[in-house]
């Protein structure tokens, strides 16, 4: 795993003096998954606004049902027989370290609704463990009734990201945004608390998560949620791919490792890591996509998460590009998962609630000097997922697209060292991600309970200022 | 069976063991007192001219002596056997290569060749040709009888010709015998012979072999057969001879042409050789081994670079 | 005691279900610094991944080298230990000069087919970057003696008799050692004999040049090759080559023969570095695992000729194989979709397709009642050979079956009815090697 020295010396104890003076940085560690750990570190503390409510105290009638809701799911521990420690109430013993405070909003009616629940939330800040988790959840101000509706639900992201960016220690703040077709309860929605409180979101950071219906159902065992599924992994040779593959097939996935023959060497080592098999294909054949689900098919039965991965950058200046670049970026990074998704969307195999997670990027959000054909390119992998979304919804399916920020990889340690601190640092967390955090939430949008997660892009970025 | 008998001398003087080469050569090398004394006639004045012997030189030149060298008892080391199958590229069993019998026999040859009675010098005879009969193949643990003699003096365009005659024997009779025939080149005692000289016409064939024969290969082959002719060993000590470069031993090539093609011979079988341009070391020498469809087979080695001959033989079914 | 005898089991199929090997490299190249067992193990992992084979105890795996290290005593054992094969699969090295990768791949197939196991990788290696250099025969013998000598006198005699130019490193003889001849030297005179000319033999390359280009750029080699050490692709393979280029190179071998020298370094096969293997296994594991059987063994037959004493040809030993092959399977040499004649030499392609072709010798030399015949060239190495590909010695024979697999399942596939191909391979000792498959 490439190495981030700085983050190193600010946490020697020199380092750490030093860097506290000249008020530099001083990223952490951050906590990530091990398996078989407890998806929180510490109590969470269940807060809720809504027309009337106090904070904390549970209150009565429809504006605490949400909140008890989401306490009643922590408290079976969140589908699973962990113990969760459940509170709805702020104050507590000294010293304790809040593992995670889950505000819910959804049945905020004005911005007037929010005080309680933000200031309560504001005086548990200071005892928000390292690694903490902040999680609002709200309601899509598209869905809203009224204006006032609309400005609390709109307001709450925009707090959260706010908040996102004041906390310290690894903490992060998102939100779960649910439409109108979901509910706090349904499935997608506790998967995607149990994502969020656990160290799987490390990188994940001032994301407002939406969930656009309650389909999807509870894995048989949370350590295996892709148990008997085959995903297909492009690019699976090295860095980000590689990490996706290992991750799928630690969740249980029987894991096909596609990349360009040229990469086959290390495509092997990765396959064989993970007892998975090998293809070596260029995906920009014209019939790629029929050759990864021959293979899925005859070698393990079938095919049900697909994983676009596999991307390149050749980065010029707009004014320099030449035709080989910009034809190259397009035709690897969008052009060939458009053909490939035809294929499979027209597959009779492709059809028991498949999954497609797509590698965006914040430079196809924001965009990025000199790299207009890669932004084009990741851009084209956003507007792809959101119109394909209906496509696999057909068949219990789900497309999305993640969006990794500055990721530690073999291909970022290329950046010159001045450019990548920069980009390193220019997150909330003050760090880079690594690639498991990638692939944690490609894992998570693959999983068979986020089926009403369709059409989305999450952002693995650490809050990225950039195109924030 | 054994070998058909020809014709001994009449008589056979017996040697208690086989004699030093090294002792005959140095023999043979060192000057004749007769052509010191007429080396010396030349720059001495007559008053200290030694005088004339009673025998004179053409005399002794004529007529070959009617005597057989005979040693008995003599028998295979097993370390010099393994030596010369290393070397030569026989396999390593009891058995001795028929070249292996010609390495133990041939000092009682250069002592017949040495006798003071000898009417040729020895220092720069020229091998020409050789033939071996083996009636069996002999084992390293046997003692066998070794009998030599010279025959057939006749005259040669370059000089004269004899015949050293070997013979093996074990109490059944002769079962190894190798005729190899000398040239005294330079010494006329027999007239210029009937051969006119004229080089045989030689093509070569497309070879079945190649030997690098490297420049160390006469030195190795005089270790492991006790044969030092300083014509073998260095470009100098050849060089004193009139060769350019060190020669490897006509036995010796002759000897890896017969390991070549052991499989191609029965137990009895005669293997002959003649001997054309010598190798000069060191040399790649092309082979061409040609299997007669009765058995045994013609052999035939040239240089790979200019064509010239070398060697040509016949190994065949006796 | 027992009141009755076993009996035999009935035979099973023994069919081919991929393959794997590494690119192959030029000598002192690319593998500079990999060992046999660094690129064996290689290849057996691409395998592993790409059947997904991991952990899998397979019934054993066979495989050697031609040029081999003392070290390397247990290679092919070692290698499955190092590779992500289970442990417990047995294994064992193999040598049969250029033809021990099929002579590999006919030992597991028949036990295959007697049910003795089930499932074998067969395969090869051999660098001539990584070559064993050994120490001087009389250095060896002096520290042997030492070694075992009782007192410190007997270790001081022995060692006295090493000499300077004992300590000189012995290099491996890629020569004959019954002959002294290289194998380009041989075939030199075999061509002379059958008077091949330097148009045909320069032909034989382009083809196996511009074969092996296509189906690579075809995507054919996806599923056959995986990358090593930064190589993707054959590095002898010159895709841009022509008859011109090919024509202008000079003799390297039979300089020295009386007829014109028509062997080049472009129409010989350069020395090279690769290893590779082939999946065999009975119907019923393929199944069990998902995979497809691509082409069957039906038969094979070894051949060796006498060479020492000039009676034949150093390198045409499939020449006497093949008929006695096609006789035992009634078939005769034009009964094939595809011909995978190992390309030693481009001439070594070509004095064996003559001597099928000629009535004479077939009668005379093979004691048929006439000549083989000729083959349709069009079905001649239709991937490429050794000559584009390059010939790591007992890689070979696992880089064609698994080749030549793939063609007959495809071939099968496309056409709806049963392919065949013809596998020779000649080897070093005037040895050779042939083999029937058949789509599966």
């Amino acid at each position: 795993m490439p190495q981030d020295r700085y983050t190193s010396f600010v946490k020697s104890g020199f380092g750490k003096k030093l860097a506290k003076k000249l008020g530099l940085p001083q990223p952490v560690q951050l906590r990530r998954h091990t398996p078989g750990a407890p998806p929180v570190t510490g109590p969470v503390l269940v807060l809720s606004a809504g027309a009337g409510n106090a904070a904390g105290t549970g209150g009565t009638g429809s504006a605490a049902s949400d909140a008890d809701a989401v306490a009643g799911l922590l408290l079976n521990g969140l589908g699973s027989d962990e113990t969760i420690d459940v509170r709805r109430s702020p104050h507590t013993a000294e010293g304790t370290r809040w593992g995670a405070v889950i505000v819910v909003t959804t049945q905020a009616e004005h911005p007037r609704d929010l005080s309680d629940a933000m200031l309560a939330l504001g005086g548990t800040l200071r005892a928000l463990a390292s690694s903490g988790r902040v999680v609002f959840v709200s309601r899509d101000a598209a869905d809203a009734s009224s204006p006032a509706q609309a400005a609390v639900r709109q307001g709450v992201v925009s707090a959260m990201r706010s908040v996102a960016k004041e906390l310290r220690n690894g903490a992060t703040a998102n939100a779960l945004v649910l439409r109108d077709d979901a509910t706090v309860t349904g499935t997608p929605a506790l998967a995607a608390l149990r994502f969020l409180l656990s160290a799987k979101s490390a990188f994940v950071d001032g994301q407002p998560v939406t969930i656009s219906s309650d389909t999807g159902h509870v894995p048989q065992d949370w350590e295996k949620p892709l148990a008997g599924k085959v995903a297909v992994v492009t690019g699976a040779a090295q860095g980000i791919g590689a990490s996706i593959a290992a991750t799928l097939a630690r969740d249980g996935a029987r894991v096909v490792a596609v990349d360009v023959p040229a990469a086959g060497e290390s495509l092997s080592k990765v396959a064989n890591k993970i007892s998975g098999t090998a293809l070596q294909l260029d995906i920009t054949s014209p019939d790629a996509g029929k050759r990864i689900i021959d293979h899925a098919v005859e070698r393990h039965g079938g095919i049900d998460i697909v994983i676009h991965n596999a991307g390149i950058t050749r980065d010029k200046l707009l004014a320099n590009m030449d035709n080989a670049r910009w034809d190259s970026v397009i035709d690897v990074n969008i052009s060939a998962q458009l053909a490939m998704n035809e294929q499979f969307l027209a597959s009779d195999r492709f059809r028991d609630a498949p999954r497609i997670v797509s590698l965006a990027s914040t430079s196809g959000i924001a965009g990025n000097r000199g790299q207009t054909n890669y932004g084009a390119s990741k851009g084209g992998v956003i507007g792809m997922v959101a119109a394909s979304a209906r496509a696999l919804a057909e068949h219990g399916g789900t497309i999305n697209a993640v969006a990794p920020g500055f990721i530690e990889t073999a291909m970022t340690t290329k950046i010159p060292l001045a450019t990548r601190e920069v980009a390193r640092r220019l997150n909330a967390l003050q760090q880079g991600g690594q690639p498991v955090d990638v692939a944690e939430t490609i894992a998570f949008l693959a999983s068979p309970a986020t089926g009403g997660i369709n059409g989305e892009v999450v952002r693995v970025c650490g809050q990225n200022m950039v195109g924030a | 069976m054994t070998l058909p008998p020809i014709d001994r001398p009449g008589t056979v003087r017996e040697l208690d063991r086989v004699p030093s080469l090294m002792a005959l050569y140095a023999k043979a090398l060192t000057p004749d007192p007769a052509d010191v004394a007429r080396l010396g006639a030349r720059i001495l004045p007559d008053a200290l001219r030694p005088k004339q012997r009673t025998a004179t030189i053409d005399d002794r030149h004529r007529s070959l002596p009617d005597v057989a060298l005979k040693v008995r008892g003599v028998t295979a080391n097993p370390q010099g056997l393994r030596e010369y199958q290393n070397l030569l590229g026989f396999p390593r069993t009891e058995d001795l290569p028929a070249g292996y019998v010609h390495v133990l026999a041939f000092p009682v040859a250069m002592a017949v060749m040495a006798a003071p009675d000898f009417p040729l010098p020895l220092a720069g005879m020229v091998h020409l040709e050789n033939r071996v009969d083996v009636d069996r193949t002999l084992t390293v643990g046997e003692t066998f009888t070794v009998t030599a003699w010279a025959s057939n003096l006749s005259g040669h365009l370059k000089g004269t010709r004899v015949d050293l005659i070997v013979e093996v024997s074990d109490p059944e009779g002769v079962v190894w015998r190798g005729v190899s025939t000398y040239l005294a080149k330079g010494t006329y005692t027999h007239g210029r012979g009937n051969d006119t000289g004229a080089a045989r016409e030689f093509t070569p064939p497309l070879p079945t072999g190649s030997w690098s024969l490297g420049a160390g290969i006469g030195r190795e082959y005089a270790a492991v057969s006790g044969d030092r002719n300083p014509i073998h060993l260095s470009a100098l000590t050849a060089k004193a001879f009139g060769f350019p470069r060190a020669i490897a031993h006509g036995m010796y090539t002759a000897a890896r042409a017969l390991a070549d093609a052991r499989p191609l011979h029965g137990e009895r079988y005669s293997w002959t050789v003649e001997f054309a341009k010598p190798v000069l070391l060191p040399e790649k020498v092309a082979v061409a081994i040609t299997p007669h469809n009765a058995g045994g087979a013609s052999y035939v080695g040239w240089n790979s670079k200019t064509g010239k001959l070398h060697f040509s033989g016949e190994i065949s079914p006796l | 005691m027992p009141d009755t005898t076993t009996s035999a089991p009935n035979l099973q199929d023994a069919v081919i279900v991929g393959g794997n090997r590494i690119p192959f490299a030029r000598a002192g190249s690319r593998y500079l610094g990999a060992s046999n067992q660094d690129m064996f193990t290689a290849a057996l992992d691409g395998l592993v991944a790409r059947y997904g084979l991991q952990g899998e105890q397979l019934g054993e795996v066979v495989a050697g080298a031609v040029l081999k290290h003392s070290r390397d005593f247990n290679l092919v054992r070692e290698s499955v230990l190092g590779s992500a094969l289970s442990p417990t699969t047995p294994a064992f090295d193999l040598q049969q000069a250029c033809a021990t990768g099929l002579e590999a791949f006919i030992t597991v197939a028949n036990k295959i087919r007697l049910g003795q196991i089930d499932s074998a990788i067969a395969g090869g290696v051999d660098t001539v970057s990584d070559a064993p250099i050994a120490i001087s025969d009389r250095l060896r013998s002096a520290l042997l003696q030492a070694s075992y000598a009782k007192t410190l006198g007997q270790r001081a005699k022995a060692l006295a008799t090493v000499r300077p130019k004992d300590l000189a490193p012995a290099n491996p003889r890629t020569d004959e050692p019954r002959t002294g001849l290289s194998m380009g030297e041989h075939q030199a005179i075999t061509t002379a004999k059958w008077e091949i000319s330097r148009e045909d033999q320069d032909l034989i390359a382009y083809n196996s040049h511009h074969n092996l280009a296509r189906a690579y750029n075809n995507g054919f080699f996806d599923d056959l090759v995986t990358p090593f050490r930064g190589l993707s692709r054959d590095q002898n393979l010159r895709e841009d080559t022509s008859l011109e280029k090919l024509a202008s190179l000079s003799p390297a071998f039979g300089k020295s023969l009386s007829t014109p020298a028509t062997m080049t370094a472009g129409n010989s096969t350069a020395l090279t570095d690769g290893a590779s293997t082939v999946l065999v296994a009975n119907r019923e594991w393929a199944k069990k695992r998902n995979l497809t059987p691509l082409a069957r063994f039906v038969d094979a037959q070894t051949a060796a000729v006498d060479y020492v004493h000039g009676r034949e040809g150093l390198l045409m030993a499939p020449v006497h194989a093949v008929p006695r092959l096609l006789e035992r399977n009634g078939l005769t040499l034009q009964d094939f979709d595809f011909y995978e004649i190992h390309e030693a030499f481009a001439a070594t392609v070509l004095t064996t397709l003559a001597a099928w072709e000629d009535d004479e010798y077939c009668r005379t030399e093979l004691n048929l009642p006439q000549a083989l015949g000729a083959i349709d060239r069009e079905r001649l190495n239709v991937t490429g050979s050794s000559l584009a590909a390059g010939h790591p010695f007992a890689a070979t024979g696992a880089r064609i079956l698994a080749g030549v697999a793939k063609l007959l399942h495809e071939r099968a596939a496309s056409t709806g009815k049963p392919a065949r191909a013809l596998v020779s391979v000649c080897a070093a000792g005037g040895l050779g090697a042939v083999a029937i498959v058949e789509s599966a």
